[in-house]
């Protein structure tokens, strides 16, 4: 069967070309894109849901697009097993919907944060990550309302779980306040639900595939290769 | 019908507007301000009378993230 790779658009998503060519030159797979308004997800492989500002961010970041047919349709694939990649205000929308726990709330700082930053990959035993090999990757951020909340219980229920998948840290992987960019808790920039089928980053890999910027993105799109 | 809804963030979590709020409001010499928490609201108005369960799934599933915020309704 051909390998299929699927990414939701809303009015609002900005990062669905940038994924287009990530996923072509990683994974040399030509993604379908679907509409928001469609309510059947055939043969959806991966799903990713790309950056940009769904529906203007209006009310929360993410929440407007959840009440989409298609994030509908997400859901219930989602808790059948199908793998789904939240980039940036696709990892808002996962945690509106509940797919993924926390929230992602206002940087501390109330500026938007556009930068290159460190990650410390945390779990590299999922089938999302696992061709890596080195710890800290590079990565873009983009975003003004990335700072991960969780409650103590539910942080606690995280780490017992081993669904932290990234953190932001120095470049030497020290994860301290100085190298956290919008005062996420415990400087967290990514994580899995309890199944390991979604995971939600703030972080763009997508923006990280060529010489120019940072190459780490690469071996994000390649680990994903035993999901197809 | 007309419904309004309360939204503010949950008490513990760190709202940097209100912060900054606080911070201008100090530069205006008014030394007696303690704290300052601000939230948002929202008036609904229904075609019929009785949608009580109507605006606390509204107010629940979509105005307010449980995570971080609580909600009030008041009927106006």
């Amino acid at each position: 069967m051909k390998k299929k790779i699927s990414i939701i658009l809303f009015p609002g998503s900005n990062c669905d070309r940038d994924l287009e060519n990530a996923i072509i030159k990683c994974l040399k797979i030509k993604p379908n894109f679907i509409w928001h308004n469609e309510s059947h997800i055939k043969d959806p492989g991966i799903i990713f849901l790309p950056g940009g500002f769904s529906f203007g961010d209006y009310l929360r970041a993410g929440i407007l697009a959840t009440k989409s047919p298609a994030i509908n349709e997400l859901i219930r694939l989602a808790k059948k097993g199908v793998p789904v990649v939240g980039i940036c205000n696709g990892f808002q929308i996962l945690t509106e919907c509940k797919l993924l726990d926390g929230a992602l709330i206002k940087n501390t700082s109330q500026l938007f944060n556009c930068s290159k930053v460190s990650l410390k990959i945390e779990n590299t035993k999922s089938n999302f990550l696992k061709n890596f090999k080195k710890e800290i990757v590079e990565y873009p951020i983009a975003h003004s309302q990335g700072r991960f909340f969780i409650d103590k219980d539910n942080l606690n229920k995280l780490y017992d779980n081993n669904l932290v998948a990234f953190k932001y840290s120095s470049p030497m992987g020290d994860i301290n306040k100085e190298f956290n960019p919008n005062g996420s808790i415990d400087n967290i920039a990514g994580i899995f639900n309890k199944k390991k089928n979604i995971l939600g980053l703030m972080p763009h890999p997508e923006r990280a595939i060529d010489k120019f910027t940072s190459q780490d993105g690469i071996n994000f799109f390649k680990s994903m290769e035993d999901f197809l | 019908m007309i419904y309004r809804v309360y939204v503010e963030f949950k008490v513990g979590i760190l709202d940097p507007e209100a912060e900054a709020i606080k911070r201008t409001i100090n530069q205006l010499g008014i030394k007696s301000l303690k704290n300052i928490s601000k939230g948002k609201f929202f008036d609904i108005e229904f075609s019929k009378e009785d949608n009580y369960s109507d605006i606390e799934r509204i107010s629940k599933d979509l105005l307010s993230n449980p995570i971080i915020e609580n909600f009030k309704i008041v009927k106006k």
